[in-house]
């Protein structure tokens, strides 16, 4: 993993009181229960494995493994065992929980109000139809009085429950949105329902009828089961991470020649920091050791590590390689530059979402019911009866149940089956966007290629002596990447080695004087140097005095890019490739894209400037990126997805987070956008035309309960039946693609 | 015709009885998390030693 935080005594701030009592979600004597987030859970193995926790530690009463929401709740006895120890426990096989402090934690979204709300309703919809049955099918010389009104009397007791409990979601939503002085669907929702109830209430106690007490049970039954698809959607996603997932909880300081380990919060400039191999720096902070190697991968993406000097300033998210180092805290974790580019770039512009769009419609569609109804009542006014049949009939037809009930239906299952591809959207209206994308631009290193890199050497042929000699003189130094030129080799056959710290390092071994090191460094000591290699060599070698070549980081295509840009230029998508790195990749990715549409060196300035430059040419651009890097691209960019090698990886903000196995179905993404959309649409005249139909009977006064109860439940059924069907057979072209190679580790 | 009261009723407590069992199972979590008690379901079963 790459995530992995070396320490071992990280979670001793578990061993606070107060840490406990914000953890521990319930506590007594006996029992303690604490759940956890564990970003690497991901499959069967998995479940079981973490089930068996209590083999590991056997202070622990139980564990239960949520995966759907990645959680793990575990039951433990506090006399035996304590937080610190689980948490050990799970991190040293590989599940290392993401512990928040206080003020992070996430309020556990419950499903359970609803599964109640879904079963009053459907029971009352069941027996008031069963009643309304009787009633239909009575022949003409109808049901006998005093049954009748039995009948009625007990279907409006069944359906209280439901007008009061179930269907309130719609009342409060409608209530808050009028408060704000808006419209949107839910408030013809709520009207439609509310008209419904009334118009059954007086029809039943003015002895008129049986009222559409059936229908109301049914619709608001059919609602719920729209919104329980939201649900499911929703509490699929974890996109609630911030950079602070990502950081340790503890770090250790020296205060008054002691050293102490305090939550990073705590941290005061001035403070010395310790960090050892393998940490994260949680602020930014100056260097106090002589030197450092410093990962910044979880922040730009890039593995390479870069080597700091005493003095210099390291940013906040780099991760120490190599010996342990001394900083002084600059500024205090939450005015780290890292932390302050987080919350920039998550506050993202609103953008005109599909949301948005159904509000709008939704007002228009409001206005131009309450029209007609008013419009209707009045043809029919000398007749008062009439004419209030005539309002209410009109508001329960134009209640669009079945319009409201088709986008969340077809997004929220996309969204599930998207999720098992290892894409995970961050809201319903994300896949309208993507429709929209006719550009994508695409991030080099860690998107098309692999973010893990290996040396290869570029150069004249060494002999088997001179390769062994660069590896023991690249064996005394702890530069990164002496220690990968080496390659295990730990002898000490080198004499008089001399090592310049940043620049390279000199010596002699087998009988060979190498000089291994910077461009400059090797240049300015050999003879032969007109012949060096590219610049972008990481390590330049000479040996004997002649210049003999480098070694370079080589990073590999990721399976199956290709054939995806190939789809992306077939269906009229330009595509192109914005790289903060050189062109040591160009001709493996010219076949691809072409010549043209490789743009190398770019700054993350420069990549804005492309995309905002494509967009006021009227393109919708998708940006593809990992690092934070991107971030400033992938805000101005129309969608965002960011790749991640696996998902405990810090990533910048964006609407989509893809698995890395999945950037080669980005293309049948976009295609499947496409399906969805037409899957709405298809929807939405579907249910237009039965709302029109209804609305021509409600106007001439022939909208029968009968009527109703077989034209409002069939038009939902059916927007229902082609969302869920539509939203799972168009994804068979992405599975496909993504499937081919992909199996689970 | 009163035939039909009883079949009412009937069906109203048949269905009264399904909604309580429905509601209790709901209520004590069963239908919190569908997914993980299928992967569970698939595990050999131990014998109890120790816990």
């Amino acid at each position: 993993m790459r995530t992995q935080r070396g320490a071992e005594d990280q979670y001793l701030i578990l061993d606070d009181k107060k840490v406990q009592q914000e953890q521990v979600s319930f506590a007594s004597p006996t029992r303690n229960r604490v759940t956890w987030t564990i970003p690497s859970l991901h499959c069967a193995s998995c479940v079981w494995l973490l089930e068996q926790l209590h083999r590991l530690d056997g202070g622990v009463l139980s564990s239960t493994v949520d995966i759907m929401r990645k959680s793990l709740t575990v039951d433990y006895d506090p006399q035996a065992t304590t937080l610190r120890k689980i948490a050990e426990a799970l991190a040293s096989i590989g599940y290392a929980p993401l512990i928040r402090l206080e003020g992070e934690s996430r309020s556990p979204s419950s499903t359970r109000g609803l599964y109640t709300r879904i079963g009053l309703a459907g029971f009352a919809a069941v027996n008031t139809m069963l009643i309304a049955f009787a009633q239909y099918l009575a022949g003409p010389e109808g049901v006998d009085v005093v049954l009748r009104n039995t009948f009625n009397i007990v279907a409006a007791v069944l359906s209280v429950p439901v007008l009061l409990y179930s269907a309130s979601p719609w009342f409060t939503a409608a209530w808050a949105s009028l408060r704000q002085r808006r419209i949107n669907l839910d408030v013809p929702v709520a009207i439609g329902i509310l008209a419904l109830f009334i118009r059954s209430s007086v029809d039943i106690i003015g002895g008129r009828g049986e009222g559409y007490l059936d229908s109301f049970n049914a619709l608001v039954f059919l609602l719920l089961i729209g919104r329980l698809f939201q649900q499911k959607a929703f509490d699929a996603l974890s996109f609630d991470r911030s950079y602070r997932s990502f950081f340790p909880l503890s770090v250790r300081v020296f205060r008054d020649d002691e050293a102490e380990i305090i939550p990073i919060e705590q941290v005061r400039r001035g403070d010395f920091l310790i960090i050892r191999n393998g940490e994260v720096i949680p602020c930014d902070s100056t260097l106090e050791s002589e030197a450092a190697y410093i990962d910044y991968s979880f922040v730009t993406g890039e593995s390479s590590p870069v080597e700091s000097l005493r003095g210099q300033v390291l940013h906040a998210g780099g991760k120490v390689i190599g010996n342990a180092v001394t900083l002084i805290a600059r500024k205090e974790v939450a005015h780290s530059e890292l932390a302050e580019m987080w919350d920039r770039t998550w506050k993202r512009a609103h953008r005109k979402t599909f949301l948005t769009v159904s509000d709008t419609f939704g007002r228009w569609f409001t206005l131009l019911a309450m029209a007609v109804a008013v419009g209707g009542a009045m043809l029919w006014l000398p007749d008062w009866e009439m004419a209030f049949n005539v309002f209410t009939a009109v508001l329960i037809i134009a209640c669009p149940c079945a319009l409201t009930l088709s986008a969340p239906i077809t997004l929220g299952s996309a969204m599930g089956k998207l999720g098992g591809l290892g894409i995970y959207l961050k809201n319903v209206g994300t896949l309208l966007e993507l429709y929209r994308v006719n550009a994508v631009f695409f991030d080099k290193t860690g998107t098309l290629t692999e973010a893990t890199h290996h040396l290869e050497y570029y150069g004249k042929d060494l002999t088997a002596e001179q390769l062994i000699a660069v590896r023991a003189i690249a064996a005394q130094s702890t530069h990164p990447v002496s220690r990968s030129i080496a390659d295990g080799y730990s002898d000490t056959n080198a004499t008089g080695v001399l090592e310049f710290i940043g620049t390279g390092i000199a010596g002699s071994a087998f009988g060979h004087h190498v000089l291994l090191g910077s461009r400059d460094f090797v240049v300015d000591r050999v003879t032969g140097a007109e012949r060096v290699l590219g610049k972008h060599g990481v390590t330049h070698v000479a040996i004997d005095g002649h210049y003999v070549g480098c070694f370079a980081l080589k990073s590999s295509l990721r399976s199956g890019i290709a054939e995806m840009v190939r789809e992306l230029f077939r269906s009229g998508k330009q595509s192109q490739v914005v790289s903060g790195d050189g062109s040591i990749d160009a001709p493996v990715l010219a076949p691809i894209f072409g010549e043209d549409l490789l743009n190398f060196n770019c700054r993350p300035e420069d990549k804005i400037q492309k995309i905002e430059t494509a967009q006021a040419q009227g393109d919708t651009i998708l940006m593809v990126g990992d690092g934070l890097n991107d971030a400033g691209a992938m805000g101005t960019a129309d969608v965002a997805i960011a790749v991640t090698e696996d998902t405990a990886t810090l990533v910048p903000a964006c609407d989509v987070i893809i698995r890395s196995n999945a950037v080669k179905g980005i293309a049948a993404l976009l295609d499947y956008a496409k399906r969805v959309k037409q899957v709405i649409v298809a929807c939405f005249i579907i249910s237009i035309v039965y709302n029109i139909l209804g609305l021509g009977l409600a106007v001439m006064g022939l909208l029968s309960p009968l009527m109703a109860a077989i034209l409002m439940p069939v038009s939902s059924l059916t927007v229902i039946g082609v969302s869920v069907a539509g939203a799972r057979m168009s994804i068979k072209h992405l599975q496909r693609k993504i499937e081919e190679t992909t199996a689970c580790s | 015709m009163f035939v039909i009261a009883i079949l009412l009723i009937a069906s109203i407590c048949v269905a009264a009885c399904f909604l309580i069992g429905y509601l209790w199972a709901s209520r004590s979590g069963q239908y919190d998390d569908m997914h993980t008690p299928a992967i569970r379901m698939l595990f050999d079963d131990r014998r109890a030693s120790g816990k």
